[in-house]
């Protein structure tokens, strides 16, 4: 069977923008120039004159003929703030930040829908701007929802352990600070889609880069106000996603744009329009100290985090909800008494948060990584001796955390030793005095961390659902249907391998399905592939491969025990006569002769056909409450240098060490680390989303916002360890989210200890040249 | 205004009637539906749409379509021998130098164009990531395109290559 | 306020190709209503998606990579001269520039992204009169003149005197870039080129420096420094030429002409960096060019 490789290479790869339906109209949609204005008037006359253009979609059609946008995740508890503004798709009143849509054209053709979006007038009566969390927090601040006492959206408040008595057992506790600029994930793809309404069925289909199908569905068929059974979408091939294409957003305009219109819709988003209109990540502040003992044992935490969360996301509480793992994560690998954790969010006129790699988890381990090497270097210890004083030892799990993680295991000390064996540190701090005589400043940064993966909280729409679909077909070929997205992330090639090796099919003889809102589940996001739709196929496969030994036993007159397979083959015991290819097998099980052939028992129970359909859940969140199930660990040690002179920082050397538990595909975990590495080193020195006073976005390109091209991406050197998880199916952990978590927190180390003789503590990123320049030039004066 | 062009595309002479405001990439993918050739930043920051220009690596998108009247271009389509995938595709299969794959036709372009171009031994690492910083990528960190080339480059010179 | 549209149309457009030169200019002479001279389009485009630009329909376009003697590098009479119309990449591989020039080579190699430098033309770097344009500073100090003609004739005038301001220059109405034409540097001079910006490739200069210098290990004769993105227009910094004439280029010499040239520019704040950054890396970089030329001429 043809490959997804072969497709996409051959240049026959079909996503969003490939689209192309009968009749098939254009939308484009037109933003706000302000970043919070009333609107006064709005006209359309002037573009709906353009010949070509169909009809105009206002924030004020949005609101007659649509719900507002659906609650996707709502906590609330005593003490705690969580608050949800009710918003739609497009505002018929108020805009909040620069660039949110108050207008779609739908017209004949792409590009008179965008002449005529230029001719749309809108008078704004421009509001003050609340430009970042510092800002919103302050008492008096204007506030971005009239029904809100203040822009506060979000504190949680968390007692893991006991804070106290740890700190009163300190030898001494350090005040920790720590920032991190606004980021975007940018797929090279933007968000697109291709909506239907028919009329006549009263059913909606979409077809697009939807990373959720199954959520997504729920949330536009909420919005619509449609029934959710008469829903149906359908993701195609995908141009990247990290979490930001599960939105059910402006696609809701390009539904309602179907309905109004009785055309296909498309809509495919520039560039531009992708950054501007978010979703956007990152933006925090940490303050806090931590207690320690002279030897270096690790002790407590009292740490506030703050977001500025822009405006309330489209996915609403989705964004706050990443306030979880970024207090939580802090605990990482090692041994703590206890902590006491503050996450705030506010609300700005900036465009809203959502998912991207990392979610949170990257912040508090970025956090705390930081603050573990900032308390070596004052205890006068190498950042490795700290880490192996505080591991979780390997004969130590299952572990449960203070933050109420049940970590599923690994061999924390293994894996950074391994990253020794790669990385003579030893070799590079030699070096790094020797240049330092000479003015060349070599930094080696390194950084442990647990990737908690595989979400499932309650009260959100990240519940842990997730369904897997394996079916043999008459003519032997085997199709996989799950939740997962292929997102370019390897869900194809996990599944191929994994029920080929259950089933012992040929790999060429597996067709991962395209994931449409048929399959439920929450899709690929927070490192969920390999721990929840890979244990769910597999366990599919699993008892299809049940079936299979029972089926053929009975069809070689044997029993289970006999049955072998093997590349395609079905056999008995060591009789070579008795031999089926999965396509003879499948025929006789299916038509000739037939079921009534089958045994009766199998008939009696309604286990004929050969497909199996399965649900999977987490062994170990039920009865802990654990968020994630499974806890993939890794090593990061990076070497730089850093040109103090002109601030630029070079990658010298880059190793990564994961245990991700069993392999599914060395290949797909590998292109996971070196693309998550690289972004991470994107937000480690360039990456950020600059917005003005007055909440203007000034960098909104490609050419503006910059991401690592390969010249800036170093050589990364890999290595693996192997402890297999016992909470999934197949012994694999999440992982795809790791190698970010590490990278921007390995790199940002080892430029603060390349900058260690100025007395410099990196406590802001990213660490752009021009930001490392100005923390030398603000040094004490020269070299200490 | 309406501007009749003629191309070599894929090998194929083609006469298209284009509009003087219209850009290569719209023309090849919304005329010629080869929609191997992507948008998405539309200004030639992102190398997604690239296609070779006799014989040379440009982005479509900060063309116009009337002014490559005269021209041989080059698309991914165009690297295939019927359904037999071109070696440098091989090499990006094989090396895992594709992960969403969107950004993989425009890199197979400029891939191809230096691997055609290049003689002597090896390419050089730095070679190849200098000759591709006009193409983004974010979801391999270059690691295995930079193989993929490098594999490509050695096919080439063992005879696999057209 | 523009209000915000991810990426606009591009206007129905007049599309002009003449064939020679003759045809270029008198269609330029004749040319009714609003029109722009266009040849890679590589800025031309962008301009208008990102809504920089705004024409209305009907606007004509006159691409003159129709017109062969635009194109191409030659070294003529001692002088090196370059066709407005030669693409970056050309120059990139030109046999000419990368012996007599390679300072120009080196600055083109870091100009955009191969697709971009195979279209873009160095014709339209200098119209653009972007500050940060970065050909301009080696030209700069290889002390190039630029000539352009109307139908009615041909003018030169230096380099130096050509940008007016961003975006402007004293090209006047219905004329075209011909040519940049410089000296062919001898075995006595040496000059050098870097730039700074927020990544390493393929990004938007926030300072470029060029640097020329002519002597010997034991004194400097002449000398010029050039910087881009530090002012309205790329520029000739003078002031440090006297610091370092008529000296040995010691340590101490360079150290301070670099420190002059840097305490003679006003740049800005902008979205990709501050003026102090700006002023602090004119200073590190003249200072570590000037002694790569010293290198050089030894």
């Amino acid at each position: 069977m043809e490959s997804r490789e072969h497709r996409l290479i051959s240049g026959r790869g079909q996503y969003a923008d490939d689209l192309d339906f009968p009749g098939m109209a254009h939308l484009v949609f037109v933003g706000s120039p302000h970043a919070h204005a009333r609107i006064v008037r709005l006209d359309v006359a002037e573009a709906e004159a353009v010949p070509g253009v169909i009809r105009v979609i206002t924030g004020a059609d949005v609101v007659e003929h649509t719900h507002p946008l659906p609650v996707q995740a709502n906590f609330t508890s005593p003490g705690w703030t969580w608050r949800l503004a009710e918003v739609y798709a497009m505002p018929a009143d108020k805009v909040r930040w620069h660039g949110e849509p108050v207008a779609a054209v739908v017209a004949e053709d792409e590009r008179t829908a965008r002449i005529a979006a230029d001719k749309i007038q809108v008078e704004y009566d421009p509001l003050p701007v609340v430009a970042g969390a510092e800002d919103a927090l302050k008492p008096n601040a204007p506030k971005l929802y009239d029904d809100w006492p203040d822009n506060k959206q979000v504190h949680l408040k968390f007692d893991f352990g006991d804070p106290d008595a740890a700190f009163k057992e300190a030898d001494r506790v350090i005040t920790v600070s720590n920032r991190e600029g606004r980021v975007t994930g940018l797929p090279i793809e933007g968000r697109g889609c291709v909506g239907h309404y028919d009329r006549g069925k009263g059913t909606l289909t979409m077809w697009g880069a939807f990373q959720t199908p199954y959520l997504q569905r729920h949330n536009i068929a909420a919005a619509m106000g449609l029934p959710e059974a008469r829903v149906s979408i359908n993701a195609v091939d995908i141009g990247g996603a990290f979490g930001l294409k599960i939105h059910a957003w402006k696609e809701n305009v390009v539904a309602l744009a179907s309905k109004l219109t009785g055309r296909y819709v498309k809509w495919f988003e520039p560039q531009r329009d992708f950054i501007v209109t978010g979703p956007h990540q990152r933006d925090v502040s940490w303050q806090g100290e931590v207690a320690v003992k002279n030897d270096g044992t690790l002790l407590g935490l009292r740490a506030t985090v703050t977001h500025d969360l822009g405006v309330e996301s489209t996915q609403k509480g989705i964004a706050a909800l990443s306030i979880f793992p970024a207090c939580s994560s802090p605990c990482n690998m090692y041994r703590w008494k206890g902590m006491h954790i503050e996450g705030i969010g506010a609300v700005t006129n900036k465009s809203f948060y959502c998912a991207y790699r990392g979610y949170g988890k990257d912040k508090g381990i970025k956090f705390i990584e930081a603050v573990i090497n900032r308390v070596a270097r004052e205890l006068n210890m190498t950042p490795e001796a700290i880490r192996f004083k505080n591991f979780i030892q390997p004969d130590e799990f299952p572990f449960k955390a203070i933050n109420n993680y049940v970590l599923d295991n690994g061999d924390y000390p293994g894996t950074l030793n391994r990253a020794l064996e790669m990385v003579d540190v030893d070799k590079w701090r030699a070096e790094q005095e020797k240049g330092r005589a000479g003015g060349r400043h070599i930094g080696i940064g390194i950084v442990t961390s647990i990737e908690p993966a595989g979400v499932a909280v309650p009260n959100c729409q990240m519940g842990g659902l997730t369904q897997a679909r394996v079916a043999i077909c008459p003519d032997g070929t085997v199709e996989v249907d799950s939740d997962r997205t292929e997102i370019g992330q390897g869900s194809e090639i996990s599944h191929v391998n994994i029920v080929s090796g259950i089933l012992g099919c040929k790999k060429e003889d597996v067709y991962v399905r395209p994931v449409t809102s048929e399959t439920i589940g929450q899709g690929p996001l927070s490192s969920r592939g390999a721990v929840w739709p890979a244990s769910a196929v597999a366990k599919a496969a699993k008892q299809l491969r049940a079936k299979v030994d029972r089926f053929a036993a009975s069809m070689f007159d044997a029993t289970v025990d006999d049955i072998r397979i093997a590349d395609g083959v079905i056999g008995c015991g060591k009789d070579t006569e008795k031999q089926l290819t999965f396509a003879e097998f499948a025929n006789k099980a299916f038509f000739f002769p037939g079921p009534r052939r089958l045994p009766k028992e199998v008939l009696l129970e309604h286990e004929q056909l050969l497909s199996v359909t399965t649900t999977w859940y987490s062994p170990s969140t039920p009865e802990s409450g654990s968020s994630y199930t499974t806890f993939c660990t890794s090593a990061d040690i990076a070497v730089v240098e850093v040109d103090t002179e002109t601030g630029v920082t070079k990658i010298l050397k880059y190793a990564h060490v994961h245990d991700a538990g069993t392999v599914i595909s060395k290949k797909v975990i590998d292109g996971q680390i070196h693309g998550g590495i690289v972004q991470g080193i994107g937000e480690a020195l360039m990456e950020e989303l600059k917005y003005d006073r007055n909440g203007q976005l000034l960098n909104t390109s490609f050419a503006e916002y910059l991401i690592p091209t390969a010249v800036e991406a170093p050589v990364i050197e890999i290595a693996h360890l192997v402890t297999p998880s016992p909470f999934s199916e197949t012994g694999a952990k999440g992982m795809g989210e790791a190698p970010i978590i590490g990278s921007k927190a390995v790199i940002l180390t080892a430029v603060e200890d390349a900058l260690s003789p100025f007395g410099i503590l990196v406590e802001d990123s990213p660490a752009s040249p021009e930001r490392v320049r100005a923390w030398v030039n603000g040094s004490k004066g020269d070299e200490q | 205004m309406k501007i009749t062009v003629h191309y070599t595309i894929n090998s194929k002479a083609c006469d298209l009637e284009v509009d003087a405001g219209e850009t290569l990439l719209e023309a090849l993918r919304n005329r010629l539906k080869l929609t191997s050739v992507h948008r998405s930043c539309e200004e030639g920051e992102c190398g997604a749409c690239t296609v070779l220009l006799n014989g040379e690596p440009v982005n479509s998108c900060l063309m116009l379509a009337a002014a490559a009247d005269g021209a041989d271009i080059l698309t991914t389509e165009g690297l295939m021998r019927g359904d037999q995938r071109h070696p440098i595709m091989d090499a990006f299969v094989d090396l895992h130098g594709m992960q969403c794959g969107f950004c993989t036709p425009g890199l197979l372009m400029t891939g191809y164009s230096l691997v055609r171009k290049a003689n002597g031994g090896d390419l050089d690492e730095a070679t190849i990531r200098q000759s591709i910083e006009g193409n983004l990528c974010r979801c391999t960190g270059y690691m295995n395109i930079v193989k993929a080339i490098q594999e490509a480059k050695r096919r080439k010179d063992a005879g696999d290559w057209w | 306020m523009n209000q915000f549209i991810g990426s606009r149309a591009l206007p129905d457009l007049v599309y002009h190709r003449p064939g020679t030169m003759d045809d270029l200019l008198g269609l330029v002479k004749g040319i009714e209503g609003e029109y722009r001279v266009v040849a890679g389009c590589t800025d031309f485009i962008p301009a208008i998606r990102g809504g920089k630009w705004r024409f209305a329909d009907g606007i004509n376009v006159v691409d003159i990579r129709g017109v062969k003697a635009l194109s191409g590098i030659r070294e003529e009479k001692g002088e090196i001269v370059m066709g407005a119309a030669t693409r970056l990449s050309d120059i990139l591989v030109s046999p000419v520039i990368r012996e007599k020039a390679p300072v120009l080579a080196d600055a083109v190699s870091q100009m955009a992204s191969p697709q971009v430098r195979n279209t873009a033309t160095v014709g339209g770097n200098l119209c653009m009169a972007s500050p940060a344009a970065d050909t301009a500073p080696p030209l700069l100090v290889l002390d190039a003149k630029v000539a352009w003609r109307t139908a009615d004739g041909e003018e030169t005038t230096p380099l130096n005197k050509f940008f007016l301001g961003p975006g402007a220059t004293v090209l006047p109405p219905r004329s075209v870039l011909t040519e940049i034409r410089f000296p062919a540097p001898g075995p006595d001079e040496a000059a050098r080129r870097t730039r700074m910006g927020q990544r390493t490739a393929f990004v938007c200069s926030i300072i470029s420096v060029a640097v020329w210098l002519r002597g010997g290990p034991e004194k400097i004769e002449a000398a010029r420094i050039a910087m881009g993105a530090v002012a309205p227009t790329p520029i000739l910094i003078t002031a440090a030429e006297s610091v370092l004439i008529g000296k040995k280029p010691n340590e101490a010499t360079l150290a301070e002409a670099a420190k002059t040239a840097a305490s003679n520019i006003a740049p800005i704040d902008d979205l990709r960096a501050t003026a102090d950054y700006r002023k602090s890396l004119a200073e590190t970089l003249t200072r570590r060019l000037l002694a790569a030329c010293v290198g050089d001429l030894a």
